[in-house]
């Protein structure tokens, strides 16, 4: 018999509060999908580039977990709240009969544990089918092919997922049940509308509006500022004002409801009724409301900052070469390194070595590697050498002038501001920088003798419509001076990357005709040897492949060198490690906010159906109660969502100038709308819950309006 | 003079074939206008369920119901909404006041819920609070009131919308003696001044006392009915003879009849 209760309360559980039982499978997705994350064919392909940051961030999980499990703590405990609330009476009923509570509570933990055996049992296969189809759109997203994909199921993580599942579970179902079996029968049996509060002088609550939004203001302030970036201090003291405010506003925020009640069009239906509900659940759950404000803000700038961390990393450009082998031309230290600013191009150049690109070659050769290459070409890039005065050796007073003559924009500043200290730029060979052009399946550039193109690097160009401003200037082939020598300058600018490694970025060079480069250079220029996969000789599952099982044949010849793949990797890991785990806990937040809401509504829906009972006998129709419940969770999801949105707008923005690399700072623009349009996403994700939870509220209507045998 | 309302051998059964209940099996009666009709009868009689078809909040297996000649089950959705809320007025035994409105927001909830004007009707809320006595809790919510005035102010409530009858279920049924007395001399005050058609269940013979004439239910069925004889007969009068067919109806009755 007791067994039989167990299985039936259990079963009607899950069929009639669908919220309760998806926030629990939610929770095994979200412990499952950080568990299994090191499986994922991304981290998988990672860990074998760049082990030590893929390690580091592994090593995190843990901690990942740890706040997952606090975090989905609240979740179920909510959930579980809400389905044991629904059942006061018949708890009540239980006890009235004679059963003792240790019973009543074996029974409730019975339940319990069978409710989350069965969520288990459908989670887990749901949560390993959702991280592979993410592990296999992942690896589409970020390289189309370049990752192998295998499948991942990992035990270790289900076994992690089933006992954070259940420990979480059972830690809120022992606080939960210890709260219920406290309480009378008598309480138990009646639906009690919670005690009588203690109010206080409305100067109190008005007072604490105004200082909580002032709070906020300082908060968003400091946060748009960048002040809040400062320093610890500053940042906690960034963060305190904000969540203070939050909680301050939350808390003075029946006052103005109260007045909307009073002060209203009461000719509108049920407006009195609806914002006394509202405030009402505002009173009671203010510091509720306001956290799953704040986790809602957290998860809007996780979002936004995840999406356009990543679109910012995942902009690499079109890929040419798939490798660049490190040497010099000449003999000694004329062979300049390039990338002074950020010395990655150096990394493996020694400063004493004499490889010549001949020598490279041969030694290619040598280990029969030369016919894996479809193409290998030289890229020569020098300083210029004619003139001893570093902050003169070049001057293009009339390109500036021109520039410093169009139309005011951000990107006119940023270009003469740049191109101002372009006084020794770097000098490329036209004949190699066409070879890089024919690579790319693009059409030779053509220079007159006197004449010079202007490189910038992709980065620089892209920002702001600079590429076409300094197109347009160059249109007028505008005069310069190279070491005392003219020479005109002519578009368009050239943007295509000069060697492999995309952490060297050239601000502005000049290809110069073969001549010219060999006068100005006076033969002393750094040179590097780029190589093109064949991949038709090579057959492979993916590119990922491919390059491994070529990097391993590399290395064997100690040519030092720089791979398309490692680039990749570097680039792949910034997105992956920003997006994935900003969009993850972006998720997580929102779903336990929403859940908390949703479930907080309508738990005091159903303790306030006595109200509704009355509305009914006083001639209520069932349109009209559903209208005033849907407004009310309009207001009840929009007040929290909205001052999230609100504070997401200087939030996302804080966070890109705090944690943005600089070049990504120069479109900033660009990230806010990419952020902007997230937040628009989760509004749509928001309206979705919404829509859940009027229909719940509207069943529950439903349900009311067939009245029940009072005798 | 037509009745207001009028009940036709109106039938409710519960439950299917074997184990069906009798809460009403063929009761017709009729409410005049200015009436105050008094319901009585034992736990179980069927005299909620009869206030319940009257207010279209249950629906009867048979029979008719008419106000003012208008036959409420055939009243649908918005009719019926309306029906509820402005033809009658309905008082409960727990006086079912919204907590979390103040007093002036509890009579006006009936407008609000109807779609008319608070204008319309300020006039009438100050009437109907200073007749009742209320004027000094309408600011105040209902945990901030005393019993009586609760339920007073639930009268104003039923009221507000100046309905054609007033359905009271067990209106004293908690409250204190005291506080029982002031609500019917205020309910007899509005049945005799102002014409209010009354039609209250109780088992409250005190309260029942109050009434022109009491209908006694037993079994679903009009088991026996008492007029008071005015201006012959005191309330006191009447009292004895409700209590004596009070005795009859409760555990002595297998011995009469």
């Amino acid at each position: 018999m007791f067994f039989k209760l167990v299985s039936q309360n259990s079963k009607r559980s899950r069929k009639e509060n669908g919220l309760f039982f998806s926030s629990l499978l939610i929770s095994i997705l979200a412990f499952y999908l950080v568990l299994s994350l090191s499986q994922q064919d991304v981290m998988v392909f990672l860990s074998k580039m760049e082990s030590d940051a893929v390690n580091k961030l592994l090593a995190l999980i843990p901690a990942f977990y740890a706040m997952a499990l606090i975090i989905l703590f609240f979740l179920i405990y909510y959930a579980s709240k809400f389905q044991l609330e629904r059942r006061r009476h018949e708890f009540g009923v239980y006890l009235m009969l004679g059963m003792r509570r240790t019973r009543l509570f074996a029974m409730l933990l019975a339940e319990d544990f069978r409710g989350s055996v069965i969520s288990l049992l459908l989670g887990l296969p749901a949560a390993a089918l959702l991280a592979e189809l993410v592990s296999l759109v992942t690896a589409r997203l970020v390289g189309l092919g370049i990752v192998g994909h295998r499948l991942s199921f990992s035990l270790d993580a289900a076994l992690w997922t089933a006992v954070g599942f259940l420990l979480v579970k059972l830690a809120a179902f022992l606080i939960l049940s210890g709260k219920i079996s406290r309480q009378e029968i008598g309480s138990l049996l009646t639906e009690t509308p919670e005690g009588a509060r203690k109010q206080m002088h409305p100067a109190a609550y008005g007072g604490a509006v105004l200082v909580g939004a002032a709070c906020l203001a300082a908060a968003y302030a400091m946060a748009i500022r960048g002040d809040a970036w400062d320093g610890i201090k500053r940042m906690g003291l960034a963060l305190i004002l904000g969540v203070f405010g939050t909680f301050l506003f939350f808390w003075g925020l029946r006052l103005p409801l109260g007045l909307a009640a009073r002060l209203g069009n009461s000719n509108r239906r049920l407006h009195v009724f609806n914002f006394r509900q509202i405030q009402e659940n505002v009173i009671r759950r203010s510091g509720a409301l306001a956290s799953c404000s704040l986790l809602m803000l957290a998860a809007l700038c996780c979002f936004g900052a995840g999406v356009s961390i990543s679109r910012h990393y995942g902009d690499s450009g079109q890929h040419v070469l798939d490798y660049t082998f490190h040497g010099t031309e000449d003999e000694g230290p004329a062979g300049q390194p390039l990338g002074e600013r950020e010395d990655a191009g150096a990394k493996g150049q020694g400063s004493g070595e004499n490889d010549k690109t001949a020598a490279i070659r041969q030694t290619l050769a040598e280990h029969g590697l030369e016919g894996y290459f479809s193409n290998l070409f030289e890229m020569k890039i020098g300083h210029i050498g004619t003139s001893e005065d570093t902050g003169n050796a070049f001057q293009m007073e009339s390109a500036m002038s021109a520039l410093r003559e169009m139309e005011p924009s951000r990107a006119r500043d940023m270009l003469l501001n740049n191109l101002s200290y372009t006084t020794y730029p770097y000098v490329v060979s036209l004949g190699s920088y066409n070879q890089l052009l024919e690579a790319a399946g693009l059409e030779k550039l053509e220079l007159g003798a006197g004449e010079a193109a202007v490189y910038m690097d992709r980065e620089y160009a892209s920002v702001g419509g600079a590429e076409e401003l300094l197109g347009r200037v160059l249109e007028a082939r505008p005069k310069a001076l190279l070491g005392g020598e003219e020479l005109y300058l002519t578009g368009p600018v050239q943007t295509v990357n000069l060697v492999t490694d995309r952490s060297i970025t050239l601000n502005f060079a000049l290809i110069l005709p073969e001549e010219l480069f060999g006068s100005c250079t006076q033969g002393e220029y750094g040179s590097y040897l780029n190589g093109v996969l064949d991949k038709s000789t090579v057959e492979h599952a993916s590119l990922m492949a491919l390059f491994s099982d070529m990097n391993q044949k590399l290395d064997s010849t100690g040519l030092p060198y720089e791979s398309y793949l490692q680039n990749m990797g570097r680039q792949l890991f910034y997105m992956v490690a920003s997006s994935y785990i900003t969009i993850y806990l972006a998720i997580i937040f929102l779903i336990v906010a929403n859940t908390i809401i949703g479930v907080q509504f309508l738990i005091s829906q159903q303790k306030s159906g006595r109200r509704y009972r009355a509305l009914i006998h006083l001639g209520a129709a069932y349109a009209g109660l559903r209208k005033s419940a849907r407004a009310q969770i309009n207001w009840y999801f929009g007040i929290p969502a909205g001052m999230a949105a609100f504070g997401s707008l200087f939030g996302v923005r804080a966070l890109f100038t705090g944690i943005l690399p600089s070049g990504a700072k120069t479109d900033l623009p660009g990230m806010m709308a990419v952020s902007a349009a997230m937040v628009l996403a989760l509004c749509v994700a928001e309206f979705c819950y919404i829509t859940a939870v009027k229909r719940s509220s509207d069943r529950y209507l439903l349900a009311l309006m067939v009245p029940e045998r009072e005798e | 003079m037509k009745p207001i309302l009028e009940i036709e051998s109106l039938k409710k059964y519960y439950g299917k074939s074997k184990n069906k209940t009798k809460a009403l099996d063929g009761i017709t009666f009729q409410v005049m206008p200015g009436e105050f009709l008094g319901i009585m009868g034992s736990s179980g009689s069927g005299k909620s369920t009869l206030l319940n078809c009257i207010a279209a909040v249950i629906q009867p297996s048979g029979g008719t119901i008419s106000m003012n000649g208008r036959q409420i089950q055939s009243l649908k959705g918005a009719e019926l909404a309306g029906y509820r809320g402005k033809e009658i007025g309905y008082l409960f035994q727990n006086f079912e006041l919204l907590d979390n409105l103040t007093g002036r927001e509890n009579i006006l909830l009936p407008l609000s819920l109807h779609g008319i004007a608070e204008q319309e009707s300020r006039k009438r809320l100050e009437q109907l609070a200073s007749y009742l006595e209320v004027q000094e809790v309408l600011g105040k919510f209902p945990a901030q009131m005393s019993g009586g005035q609760k339920q007073r102010v639930a009268a104003a409530r039923a009221l507000i919308l100046n309905p054609g009858i007033i359905l009271a279920d067990e209106p004293t049924g908690a409250l204190d003696s005291k506080n029982a007395k002031a609500l019917m001399e205020k309910l007899l005050g509005l049945n005799q001044n102002t014409d209010a058609t009354i039609l209250m269940v109780t088992h409250d013979s005190n309260a029942a006392s109050y009434c022109r004439r009491i209908l006694f239910i037993q079994d679903g069925i009009i088991f026996h009915e008492l007029r008071r004889e005015v201006p012959f007969e005191s309330q006191q009068e009447f009292y004895g003879r409700i209590l004596k067919v009070m005795a009859q109806l409760g555990g002595g009755s297998a011995n009469v009849l």
